[in-house]
């Protein structure tokens, strides 16, 4: 690789051109030198190697950091066991805070379903868009949309299909977990509510999980307890547990 | 021939999101994937380790294929499928190699259909370039400094001025450092 004898604007030059930022006349000159001077194309051949070397040894690094979160998905109770722990000793200090400076108890009721409600709420983490059937395509793609945390485009291409599909459980769900993930549960309960009657469906475990955390969100406590009792899903109990303190 | 479907433009953004390295966008895809290909693989005859190995390898030259346009995903569940695709032809390979004839009996490929007509064309070759492959050793092990410096601009591809400004440096030095570790880097990858 003859790369040791190039200047410094030479190098930004060719960086430039890689990177498709080059203007339209310096283009033009550029591409004739690629055709008529063979070590110049060779050149920015290698430059080009150097790049996606880098890229590529960097992602791959990255790809390492990526996996470790795998690593904890797939080691549930480890994790779930020190995120309770944390908690607990998190809400004592809280509590004590809240003694020491407020005096009094009742502070605690409302603060605490927020703080919960917090410590608890993460959006659904979605469907794999694994299948490739076309008639899926749209559910799927505002699946993408959902993923990336744009709950709003989500949502607009859900309620499209749901126009044609009022009673599919599926879309129902997912526009309203979008919802509550856009922190406007009042839509997302009734929503959920409908969903969570269906004992059949097959996210019947995540729906009454997250029926529970949005009548918390609301404030409704008795309800929440109702739908967190139903859910078997490991947050669900650790939710209900403080909540029944 | 089909017109390519102007309504994919919706997904433009998003190929263009995994070009560019988004870490949201590449991190969804990764963890998203990577449990069907461990299935594949630990039902057939693989570790945890070797699933792991082989879906990096495969992703990486998604990612690749991507850039170089030489994959123009229609959605992301296309991505979803090619990927897989990749990986199982990478662990085929594997399972062929001589080392594990030896040990596997045909028996226990059951889950695999061997023959993969329709995705055969699947070039992912890219990774297999000994330039490259120098390249990517080299700066694996270039200094903290210089590589933290290199992977800014080229891999979260930040702009010079922001940059410049992490490293409290004008611009005219922080281009000069980046040269420096161009030139660096260089001369490491021709001592492989």
């Amino acid at each position: 690789m003859d790369l040791q004898h190039i200047t410094q604007e030479e190098l930004e030059y060719i960086e430039k051109y890689l990177n498709g930022n080059l203007d339209p006349l310096d283009l033009k000159q550029f591409e004739q030198r690629l055709q008529t001077e063979a070590e110049f194309k060779s050149k920015v051949e290698d430059i080009k190697t150097v790049l996606t070397g880098i890229e590529t040894q960097a992602l791959k690094e990255q790809l390492d950091i990526f996996h470790e979160d795998i690593d904890n998905v797939s080691n549930p109770p480890e994790k779930e066991d020190t995120k309770v722990h944390t908690l607990n000793w998190k809400r004592l200090l809280v509590a004590a805070a809240l003694i020491i400076t407020a005096g009094s108890f009742w502070f605690l009721g409302g603060n605490s379903n927020e703080r919960l409600y917090a410590n608890y709420f993460t959006p659904d983490p979605g469907l794999p868009t694994t299948m490739g059937s076309s008639d899926n395509y749209d559910f799927y793609e505002a699946m993408v949309n959902y993923k990336q945390g744009d709950y709003k485009t989500a949502i607009a291409k859900w309620e499209t299909l749901q126009k044609a599909k009022p009673n599919n459980d599926t879309l129902n769900y997912f526009i309203g977990v979008a919802y509550l993930a856009n922190k406007n549960e009042e839509i997302a309960i009734p929503l959920l509510e409908g969903v969570a009657q269906n004992s059949e469906f097959a996210l019947i475990n995540d729906a009454h999980y997250y029926l529970g955390l949005a009548y918390l969100k609301a404030d409704n406590v008795e309800k929440a307890k109702a739908s967190l009792q139903k859910s078997n899903v490991e947050n669900s109990k650790a939710l209900l547990s403080e909540l029944n303190d | 021939m089909q017109e390519k479907n102007p309504t994919l433009s919706l997904n433009d953004s998003f190929i263009e999101a995994v070009k560019n390295n988004d870490p949201q966008v590449l991190k969804n895809l990764y963890v998203n994937n990577y449990p069907k290909i461990e299935i594949l693989v630990l039902r057939n005859s693989g570790s945890k380790d070797q699933a792991k190995d082989i879906y990096q390898d495969a992703f990486l030259a998604v990612w690749q294929n991507i850039k170089q346009d030489k994959f123009i995903p229609k959605s992301e569940s296309s991505i979803n499928g090619y990927l897989y695709t990749i990986a199982k032809n990478k662990w085929l390979d594997v399972l062929r190699s001589s080392g594990y004839k030896k040990t596997i009996v045909a028996s226990q490929l059951g889950h695999f259909e061997i023959k993969d007509e329709e995705n055969n064309d699947i070039d992912d070759d890219i990774l297999k370039d000994k330039r490259l492959e120098d390249v990517m050793l080299a700066f694996k092990n270039l200094g903290q400094a210089c590589k933290s410096l290199l992977r800014m601009f080229y891999f979260e591809k930040k702009s010079m001025k922001l940059i410049a400004e992490e490293l409290a440096l004008d611009s005219a030095s922080t281009r000069n450092k980046k040269y420096r570790c161009m030139q660096k880097l260089k001369s490491l990858a021709l001592k492989n």
